[in-house]
């Protein structure tokens, strides 16, 4: 929970990826409970007839259809027109949101670090899976509103697709330095507004937020993402190892709190934290946002290939 | 409230409660560490802080806490006592009235108990509130406390000690009497305690000169005296309180006033027998009654003889009069007399029955006291005196003593008497009458024995005796006393003296001259001890008296007069106490292991008796009947009971003064009026600092659990 002394800043995408996981996930896929319409041809199934290779049905040729799609066998046999429909394959559009506050930078092993690891590796299984792949990182960036940016976004990466865009991801999140505040809020509005056409969204956040999350997921989901809450928290907040008469100090807004440490009060604030996950997955679960708690010393592989297949997101 | 060291306290509180107060404005200061959110944090802090009560207070309860336990802490160590009046080291002196006033029950507050009772719950009160020596200043003295004891003679029940202890059981141990009040003695015991003021006369030149020490004003410590009493005490004028000089600020005579003063009583206060001088065989018995209510009483006296009622009167009383000037009630007084034929000795007892309204004879305050409504009478048996006439024969002595109506009249010569004196037969007469010859001195030069002699014609010139100058001339009687019993009804004026005898009576002799001629003391008394005796020094052979009438009224009255111990009238009381004195008697000189009985039954330890009889025992403390007891031969008047002689005494109280129950609101003094102080409890001296600091004891632990429960904040 105490701001890390000397975070991991990862540099390479080896440090972000490493080749171990990549053995352990590159089977993976992106799925979505639901199923969106992609711009693009992809290798995802959708409910729209389309052009892939499998045929789905047949419907009475209208003026202005295409030609190329008429079956001519049936024509030959019927002297109709009857126009094939095949099952269009889209392509999937994944949409990672991190947490860009300095309270990600907190924790050890440091929370931020995790989410980019995360971050990295769910990206890499989209990117593999000809998906289309954006990052946003949210914060707080004085010097973006005078760059005549949205102030509450901190970085974006777009319309990544392929393989050979994984460096390109890499080189987005190592650029990443988490400081400042959120304005979640404001930037779920952002991204949301944004963000053009449907798919899977992944927040990656400790949820901490003074204003609160609820606006913003609230947002997200009702641009019909398939949105996945991941809530990152370090061992020691969950754990906290402190002691003593404390001033502690938030690190987004400096705001102070003086704390004697004693066993009543460390007991009030597990009781306060375990209350506001759950509020957190209870807001989650009535909006059909996949909630998650994961505490930053969960190995990747298991959040990954464990928790997260359980949940859907990854087959 | 007074403060032992307060300047202690005040010292230390100058240090601490300052130094207290900084710790406060000290700030604790917190180790700084950044966090991932305070969002948590400050809600569990907030969580914690809903549950705790009062929570605006909370910040600086803890400060008020300490503040009061330091408070405490320094009331403690000032050691505060309540009601000191003065600094400690006095000397008190508590005299306890235990006169007969003293056993009313006054009923109002005190339920059942007399006023010795309430006395001495008040004084040990008064004991337990003394000084006691400080915790901090060794210099300190504490209270020391005499207890002394009075009736009409006092008794230090316990010397100075500041053991409240031994106080207490003095106290607990004074034991009530019947006797009437009298401060002096127990004023002058306490004063004995103190050294005289010493004086130094510088004189003009400034050289000190020899101390002188004046009797009667005293040094030293001063003396703070707490009379427990009714104030029913004739002679508080004897007492002189300390001036405030001595004294300090504290009054140094205290009253503490005991009963009620509107505790009304009926009493007897005069009791008394007489057997008629014609017919000794009717006896007369006068009741006197007196009232302190302001009511009108009817009281009936019963007369009781040998224990059984035998009559009954009314007795009429007025309302008590109310003293305008004084404020004082004035009893009202009524009497009875009771007349019975009764020949033989007999008790006889008189007592106040109904009438006394609702309540019974000791209750509703009507009667207070009930010690004063019984009266007990030893009656001798009807006797008259016998006389024994000593002479060489002379016609007019014998004759005039035979017209007397004496029951037994013996004439005997000098001879014949020295007989009866060497077989001790002298003490079954009443009266020897020496005409004109003295009894002859017998061993050590004793001429009198014990006993009664009326001398005619010749006068005792030895040891404590006249100076006898011889024949005088002719003369007259020309003053006589004229209240003396002996000479109170007739007239010397015509008696004329052919052949005097000048006598003179030495300086500081006792010898007392009762008729003077010319010439000098003509009719002389001589009265010691056990001894009395009438000497006429002229021979009424030589003058006209035997022819005056007042010759044999002379003989009539000192028959009367001189035969008190045995005779008529005068014996019947001679055998009445009363409380406060000794039983004084003689017994036959045989008499062995004397011993008294109690009224309560009890008997004394033996009495020694003098070689001429004489037994002294006391001072008596209770009304009722008294039996002197011996072995050996017995006297006229006493019985015999199983082998040993027996004499009866009865104690009674006859006192108006106390049988005045109703309580002084204030004594006099010689040099001041003290008012009752404090009429209910007696202010105790108490020491606070032990409940301080118990009280601090139960602060901290509230704090203690405060501060742990901040924890929770």
């Amino acid at each position: 929970m105490l701001r890390s002394e000397n975070p991991t800043r990862p540099a390479t995408i080896d440090e972000l990826l490493s080749s171990e996981l990549i053995g352990k996930i590159s089977h993976l896929d992106v799925s979505s409970r639901k199923i969106f319409a992609g711009k693009l041809k992809g290798e995802r199934r959708s409910k729209k007839r389309g052009e892939s290779v499998e045929f789905a049905d047949h419907r009475p040729y209208a003026t202005g259809d295409d030609l190329r799609h008429i079956d001519w066998n049936i024509y030959a046999r019927l002297d109709r027109f009857f126009m094939k429909l095949f099952m269009e394959e889209e392509d999937l559009s994944l949409h990672i949101v991190i947490d860009a506050s300095a309270s990600s930078d907190c924790g050890e092993p440091n929370k931020f670090y995790y989410m980019q690891q995360v971050a990295m590796a769910l990206g890499y299984i989209g990117l593999l899976n000809l998906n289309r792949v954006a990052v946003t990182a949210v914060g707080m960036r004085d010097e973006l509103v005078i760059a005549g940016g949205e102030q509450s976004i901190a970085g974006n990466i777009r319309d990544l697709r392929g393989r050979r865009r994984t460096h390109d991801l890499a080189r987005f999140l190592c650029s990443i330095t988490p400081e400042g505040g959120t304005d979640f809020g404001q930037a779920c509005k952002r991204i949301a507004m944004t963000r053009r056409g449907k798919g899977v969204m992944i927040v990656l956040s400790d949820f901490f937020m003074k204003e609160g999350y609820e606006t913003g997921l609230r947002l997200l989901v009702g641009r019909g993402y398939d949105v996945f809450a991941i809530q990152v928290l370090s061992p020691q907040e969950v754990e906290p190892d402190i002691a003593g008469d404390l001033q502690l100090r938030d690190v987004e807004d400096g705001d102070m709190a003086e704390v004697t440490i004693s066993a009543p009060l460390l007991k009030k604030y597990k009781e306060n934290l375990s209350a506001y996950c759950q509020g957190l997955r209870d807001f989650c679960a009535r909006r059909e946002i996949t909630g998650l708690t994961i505490q930053s010393d969960t190995p990747i592989d298991t959040l990954l290939v464990d928790y997260l297949r359980k949940r859907g997101l990854l087959r | 409230m007074t403060w032992a060291t307060p300047m202690l306290a005040a010292l230390v509180g100058a240090i601490a409660i300052p130094s207290l107060v900084i710790l406060y404005f000290l700030k604790l200061r917190r180790v700084p560490r950044e966090v991932s959110s305070t969002l948590l944090w400050k809600k569990a802090i907030q969580d914690l802080q809903a549950n705790a009560p009062f929570q605006r207070l909370r910040r600086n309860l803890l400060l008020f806490l300490q503040l009061i336990i330091l408070g405490l802490i320094l009331l403690a160590l000032a050691q505060p006592r309540s009601t000191a009046s003065a600094s400690a080291g006095r000397k008190l002196v508590l005299l306890i009235d235990r006169s007969a006033s003293m056993r009313a029950v006054d009923g109002d507050g005190a339920g059942d108990r007399t006023r010795l009772e309430v006395a001495k719950e008040r004084a040990i009160g008064l004991v337990e509130g003394l000084a006691s020596p400080s915790l901090f200043e060794e210099s300190e003295r504490a209270d020391e406390a005499m207890v002394i004891a009075f009736d009409r003679s006092a008794e230090i029940v316990s010397q100075f000690t500041s053991d409240k202890q031994t106080l207490i059981n003095a106290i607990n141990g004074i034991v009530q009497t019947d006797g009437p009040s009298s401060i002096e003695e127990a004023y002058r015991l306490a004063q004995s305690q103190r050294p005289n003021r010493v004086f130094i006369d510088t004189g003009p030149s400034g050289e000190g000169t020899d101390p002188v020490e004046i009797e009667g004003i005293k040094g030293g410590d001063a003396y703070f005296f707490h009379l427990f009493s009714d104030g029913r005490i004739s002679d508080l004028d004897v007492v002189r309180a300390d001036s405030q000089e001595q004294a300090g600020d504290a009054p140094s005579f205290e009253y503490h006033a005991i009963g009620s003063a509107g505790s009304v009583n009926v009493g007897l206060t005069a009791l008394r027998a007489e057997r008629d001088y014609e017919d000794p065989r009717k006896l007369s018995v006068f009741v006197g009654v007196q009232s302190t209510d302001l009511n009108p009483r009817s009281i009936d006296a019963e007369l009781l003889v040998g224990g059984a009622v035998v009559s009954v009167r009314a007795v009429k009383l007025e309302g008590a009069k109310v003293n305008s000037q004084t404020g004082e009630r004035e009893a009202s007084t009524g009497g009875v007399v009771f007349e019975l034929v009764e020949p033989n000795g007999v008790v006889v007892g008189v007592r106040l029955t109904t009438g006394f309204g609702e309540g019974g004879p000791s209750g509703g305050g009507l009667d207070v006291l009930s010690t004063d409504n019984r009266g007990t009478l030893i009656v001798p048996p009807a006797k008259q005196a016998s006389v024994a006439l000593v002479t060489t024969g002379s016609l007019f002595l014998r004759e005039a003593l035979r017209g007397l109506s004496i029951s037994d009249l013996l004439v005997i010569t000098p001879s014949e008497y020295e007989q009866m004196r060497e077989d001790g037969e002298t003490s079954a007469i009443d009266l020897f009458v020496f005409d004109s010859v003295l009894p002859e001195a017998g061993e050590g030069g004793v001429v009198f024995d014990p006993g009664r002699y009326l001398v005619v014609g010749d006068v005792y010139t030895g040891p404590g005796g006249v100076v006898d100058k011889g024949e005088g001339p002719g003369t007259q009687i020309i003053n006589w006393r004229r209240t003396h019993p002996l000479l109170r009804d007739l007239t010397l004026d015509a008696v004329v003296i052919g052949k005097s005898r000048t006598i003179e009576i030495p300086d500081g002799s006792e010898l007392v001259s009762l008729a003077e001629t010319t010439e000098g003391p003509a009719i002389v008394e001589m009265s010691t001890g056990d001894v009395r005796a009438v000497m006429v020094g002229f021979d009424p052979k030589f003058s006209n008296w035997p022819f005056d009438v007042s010759f044999v009224v002379f003989l009539a009255s000192a028959v009367d007069y001189l035969g008190t111990q045995v005779g008529t009238e005068v014996d019947v009381n001679a055998r009445q106490l009363s409380p406060g004195y000794v039983l004084a008697d003689r017994v036959p000189t045989d008499a062995g292991n004397i011993r008294v009985t109690l009224p309560d039954g009890s008997l004394s330890s033996e009495i020694v008796a003098a070689p001429d009889g004489r037994i002294v025992y006391g001072p008596i403390r209770e009304t009722g009947m008294y039996r002197v007891q011996w072995t050996g031969s017995a006297g006229a008047s006493d019985v015999e009971d199983d082998g040993r002689i027996v004499r009866f005494y009865a104690a009674n109280l006859l006192d108006s003064a106390e049988s005045d129950a109703g309580t002084l609101t204030q004594v006099d003094l010689s040099n001041r009026v003290v008012s009752a102080s404090n009429q209910g409890e007696i202010k105790r001296l108490k020491e606070w600092w032990v409940w301080l600091l118990i009280a601090a004891l139960g602060v901290m632990m509230i704090e203690w659990w405060i501060y742990n429960r901040k924890v929770y904040l």
